[in-house]
């Protein structure tokens, strides 16, 4: 793959009055803004003119800002129904609701370029099914690939056992493929060696949330803009969920809205919240917890706790113990832990527990994250103070991966503890949830068995089982990848990529045959040796997951070439149409699954369509944030299909869970927790589903939790990885204009010409005393990677803990290195390097250890630690058509 | 919330359209109107892509107006001088600065005059008064918070544009600047001389 240079154009043809319109939505972030495609053919060389009547906006040109403006970016010519027609997207300029203003992100404003057009760098999308053969990937046909991959399936699962078929898979591309991809694995595979694209295990994201009984996406996108105090957690919305950012939160600040924002970088969005009143508290990686207990702290020393929202909504010592129904001691925190590490008797209890922790001491906080301590009182006062006439603020806390992924269960049971003390949770305003990533495309087709797994906690029960320490011992024998880089995207991708190599190109049993049975045998002689063949299903030929590891690639479909249906971070449902034709012959995710499945021998795939696969999946979203079984029985009642159903609502979709009224229509959920909704007193009619967390919170009682969330289980490993001698931390995340690994972005030259590769942003002071200038490559290494090696059984309570895993020689120490461009820049923290997430070719996340949190199983991404030093000059240091060097915080 | 917020219509035309009256820049929200300039002299303009070998260079056949600007002598580094181009209609405006640093594209012995369109190719932003001289950018942009780096042919530091800010083609003849062509689509335009 290569990128062409990019060179500006000078005009765009414009669609014709006649062209045809769908409505669909984004395919990138969590926000999902609504979308128009404008197609027509380009036979007869027909395009539309700048009049009113001349084009398919009704608009004037030049048209008005925000009006329908078509860059050159958002122009392609695609094929449908095997003619090349022209293609237009922007934002839609007529949706009521998630970019209600017609505004896109630099990312969705680039969707055209996204299409399958061979005359763009996107040509070498994959078009065909390819199996290895004699070290080459070479083009089949379907039968041929998926014979093979089902016949050294069943071998493998008969031989050797059910966890030795590994299924890594994303989780959010579209509902209608995560179906059947949890269908094939958690319901017939039935392998505990399954999970999603970014963690190692499948269990809770949040487990915080999950105990205090916090719905990870309950929260409103007008809540967070009707906030009177919003206190933003790891992330700067405007750097990767952009709309939310300039279409809630920025007219908010505007309008007085008093932001906090808590990250060690800053960015175009805390710019602009510091230029008016905002405060970035800029602490060191993995010290949130205790800044956010000193915040909580200087609350409850004044007072000014939400007593109202406390004696109401939050768990007393005896509802605290009053369990799930299945006895007091099956809560999720006691499957992760032992008694009494989190739970309280309640508020007080929490209170007393807080007022004795020295870390939770402002000054004590301040220092450990090196923050101004007044930075502190200032939080507290704007979060929970009460004005003079007594109201309170409505404050609304939001968090994300900067947060979560560093110090993953502490963190997140420290910010529950905060938001039920200043009363965010369920009112307008008055919220607390995540920011979101990718969008919600998950559909449970099976449940995770978690008695298979062998991960035993100390005393408790078993946990989701982490994959990459699965794979480590070689006891994955068959990895079916879909949709995800695996290697990289993990940490510590460097050794676990040394392993990749082990199992599958340096096995002697390589497939030098043409002839199918030849291939099966050999890769099943590959499996039995202790090897691993590899399946992988993409849209491109990832390296090294597909380029250099995959015996079997199936090319997948995505966006625009197949229907689908998916939800925002507000629960927003919508169909996604199909409007071109995908490149050869890619098919959609559940196409391949399906016929796999039944080759495999598998009941319950014979779907025909997508819309065949949603119908089936409907009813297994009940009870869950996006349940919308009612639309499908409106559809039925109506005699449409789901997806036809879900067309009629268009870019405004529909907010999930859905209910049906009395009279057949149809009703969204603004906000779950909304404790002053008011459901029907006739209880749920038909086939209606009231779940608990409409009006309550998702605990035993419907209150929250307020939970402990003690330092001391965490700072073993942050006091061993923060940064020695000339160390530094190194840190990654989000950069606006990349979306996710960047198959995408690396394959538009205009985003190439800003971003050609992977950077590292440091402080000058950094940056000086190394000789670092701006341009400069650097190396960005360490011989200290902490691995976690081997599956242990836990006895002892600490024996999960980093201190006990090293002293008992369950860590190894590996090496790691990678090369970046110097951006120097006061923008960072003076002891942190930033980087972009995931660079295939320049992984940061090779510099974080791969140590999963021991008490949730999630990998704590954000914190890695490592040296850097000058290499030479970048060819981007003097010339300037490539990259630039100016800071991303002007105000 | 439909409507379009107020303080973006007031960051578009100022508050109760001052921006126009003050003659800071044109009332854009609202103008339809757009005027083709009359007297374009037909030029052919060969386009330099920076960077690229000449066997690369593709031959841009356009009918831009060469159109003098100013004298180079009465630049002072950090002092935007502002002008219209390619026409006198909507989103002509521009600005031409001597950076005081080296740029891509720039004019005079210091390689470091240069001139950009002045409105967000995001979203139709006015960039009027946004010169950063510490940074040598545009922006943010009152609208979306976008900002472009001038010393790299107008591409975007952070936020959304959809394409770089459109350069504008700069000549030197003796001590007159003259303008002679564009590098990129005007926001709001289909075509940089149809409108």
């Amino acid at each position: 793959m290569s990128t062409p240079y990019y060179v500006p154009e000078q005009s765009v043809p414009l669609p014709p009055p006649d062209a045809d319109v769908i409505s669909t939505a984004c395919d990138y972030c969590v926000v999902a803004c609504g979308y128009k495609v404008y197609r027509w053919p380009v036979a007869g060389g027909k395009v539309g003119g700048p009049a009113a009547d001349q084009n398919a906006f009704g608009e004037d040109f030049p048209v008005a800002p925000l009006g329908a403006w078509v860059a050159p970016n958002q122009h392609n010519i695609v094929l449908h129904n095997g003619a090349p027609h022209h293609i237009v997207i922007i934002p839609d300029k007529e949706t009521d609701f998630v970019n209600y203003s017609g505004n896109s992100s630099i990312r969705g404003g680039a969707l055209a370029k996204k299409l399958y057009n061979p005359q763009t760098p996107t040509r070498d999308r994959l078009k065909s099914p390819m199996v290895r053969m004699f070290g080459v990937l070479m083009p089949v046909t379907w039968d041929f690939a998926l014979e093979i991959a089902a016949e050294v399936g069943n071998h493998v699962l008969e031989k050797h056992g059910t966890n030795a078929y590994g299924v890594k898979t994303f989780s959010y591309g579209y509902m209608e493929n995560t179906y059947a991809i949890t269908k094939y694995a958690l319901r017939h595979l039935r392998t505990a060696n399954f999970t999603f694209h970014d963690t190692p295990s499948d269990v809770s994201s949040t487990p915080g949330f999950r105990d205090a009984g916090f719905d990870n996406f309950g929260p409103s996108y007008d809540d967070w803009a009707e906030a009177d105090t919003l206190m933003m957690c790891g992330t700067d919305p405007y750097e990767s969920k952009t709309i939310l950012f300039t279409d809630y939160i920025m007219p908010a600040i505007q309008g007085g809205q008093k932001t906090i924002f808590m990250l060690p970088r800053r960015t175009g969005g805390t710019a602009f919240a510091e230029k008016n009143g905002g405060l970035v508290l800029d602490i060191q990686p993995g010290t949130d917890l205790p800044v956010v207990l000193a915040i909580a702290r200087v609350i409850v020393e004044n007072g000014w706790q939400d007593d109202a929202w406390i004696e109401n909504w939050v768990n007393n010592k005896w509802e605290s113990s009053s369990g799930f129904g299945q006895g007091t001691r099956n809560t999720p925190w006691q499957w992760r832990t032992t008694w009494g590490k989190f739970q309280t008797d309640g508020f007080e209890d929490w209170k007393e527990w807080l007022l004795a922790q020295d870390y939770a001491e402002p000054e004590k906080a301040a220092e450990i994250a090196q923050i101004d301590v007044q930075k502190i009182y200032t939080a507290a006062e704007w979060m929970a103070k009460p004005r003079e006439d007594g109201t309170r603020p409505k404050t609304s806390i939001m968090i994300e991966k900067g947060f979560y992924w560093s110090n993953n269960t502490g963190n997140t049971q420290a910010i529950s503890a905060l938001g039920i003390t200043v009363g965010a949770g369920g009112r307008p305003g008055q919220v607390i949830g995540r920011a979101g990533g990718h969008q919600r495309g998950g559909l449970r087709g099976g449940g995770y068995p978690r008695n298979k797994s062998p991960e035993k906690l100390p005393g408790r029960r078993r946990r989701a089982m982490d994959t990459d320490r699965y794979l480590m011992s070689g006891h994955t024998r068959l990895a079916h990848v879909i949709g995800t880089t695996w290697v990289q995207a993990m940490c510590g991708s460097q050794s676990l990529q040394a392993k990749f190599d082990e199992l599958t190109t340096r096995n002697p049993h390589q497939v030098q045959s043409f002839e199918k049975q030849d291939i099966i045998d050999t890769l099943k002689k590959r499996t039995d040796s202790g090897g691993m063949v590899v399946w992988d299903q993409d849209i491109y030929l990832v390296d090294p997951i597909g380029a250099r590891y995959a015996d079997i690639v199936f090319p997948a479909s995505g966006w625009g070439e197949e229907t689908f249906t998916r939800a925002n971070g507000e629960r927003r449902l919508r169909l996604y149409p199909k409007f071109y034709d995908a490149p050869g012959e890619a098919r959609p995710d559940w196409w391949i699954i399906a016929n796999l499945a039944k080759k495999m021998g598998f009941e319950g795939f014979d779907w025909q369509t997508s819309n065949d696969v949603l119908e089936e999946g409907a009813r297994h979203s009940r009870g869950s944030r996006k349940d919308f079984n009612m639309v499908h029985v409106a559809a039925k009642r109506e005699g449409k299909t789901l997806h036809e159903k879900f067309a009629e609502f268009g870019t405004n979709g529909i907010q999930g869970p859905v209910m049906m009224l009395a009279d057949g229509s149809l009703e969204g959920t603004k906000r779950l927790h909304d404790v002053n909704r008011v459901l029907p007193d006739t209880g749920p009619q038909g086939a209606n589903v009231f779940n608990k967390k409409l009006t309550h919170f998702n605990s035993q009682t419907g209150k929250c939790n307020i939970q402990k969330a003690p330092w001391d289980l965490f700072s073993s490993y942050w006091e061993w990885m923060k940064p020695r001698e000339d160390e530094i931390w190194i840190s990654s995340g989000r950069i606006n204009e990349r979306w996710q690994s960047g198959y995408d972005d690396r394959r538009r030259p205009y985003i190439v010409q800003r971003w050609p590769e992977n950077w590292i942003e440091l402080h000058p002071t950094v940056a000086e005393a190394r000789g670092i200038e701006n341009g400069d490559y650097v190396q960005v290494y360490s011989d200290r990677i902490p691995v976690q090696t081997n599956t242990i059984v836990g006895v002892e309570s600490s024996d999960f803990d980093f201190a006990s895993l090293l002293r008992n020689g369950h860590i190894e120490l590996t090496k790691a290195s990678i090369t970046a461009v110097a951006i120097v820049t006061p923008a960072v923290k003076e002891n942190l390097g930033y980087m972009d997430f995931l660079h295939t070719s320049q992984p940061a996340n090779a510099l974080s250890g791969r140590v999963v949190d021991w008490i949730s199983g999630n990998y704590n991404y954000k914190m890695g630690v490592g040296k850097v030093r000058k290499m030479g000059e970048s060819p981007y240091k003097h010339q300037f058509r490539s990259m630039s060097f100016a800071r991303r915080d002007i105000a | 919330m439909n409507d379009l917020d107020p303080k973006i219509l007031a960051a578009i035309n100022g508050e109760n359209g001052e921006a126009a009256k003050a003659g800071t820049r044109k009332c854009l929200m609202n103008r339809r109107q757009f005027l083709l300039t009359s007297g374009i002299a037909t030029t052919v303009v060969m386009v330099g892509v920076p960077g690229m070998p000449e066997a690369q260079t593709p031959a841009v056949v356009s009918t831009y107006e060469r159109k003098f600007i100013t004298k180079l002598s009465t630049l002072m580094v950090d002092d935007p001088f502002d002008f219209e181009y390619p026409d006198e209609g909507e989103y002509a405006e521009s600005i031409l600065v001597k950076l005081g640093q080296e740029a891509g594209g720039g004019l005079g012995p210091d390689k470091d005059v240069v001139a950009f369109n002045y409105t967000c190719t995001h979203q139709g932003g006015p960039l009027q008064g946004t010169y950063q001289a510490a940074d040598k950018a545009l922006g943010p942009c009152p609208l979306h918070l976008t900002t472009f780096d001038l010393t790299r042919h107008g591409i975007f530091i952070s936020g959304q544009a959809y394409q770089s800010l459109p350069q504008v083609l700069l000549e030197l003849e003796g001590d007159d600047i003259y303008a002679v062509g564009m590098f990129g689509l005007i926001y709001g335009r289909f075509d940089n001389l149809q409108g």
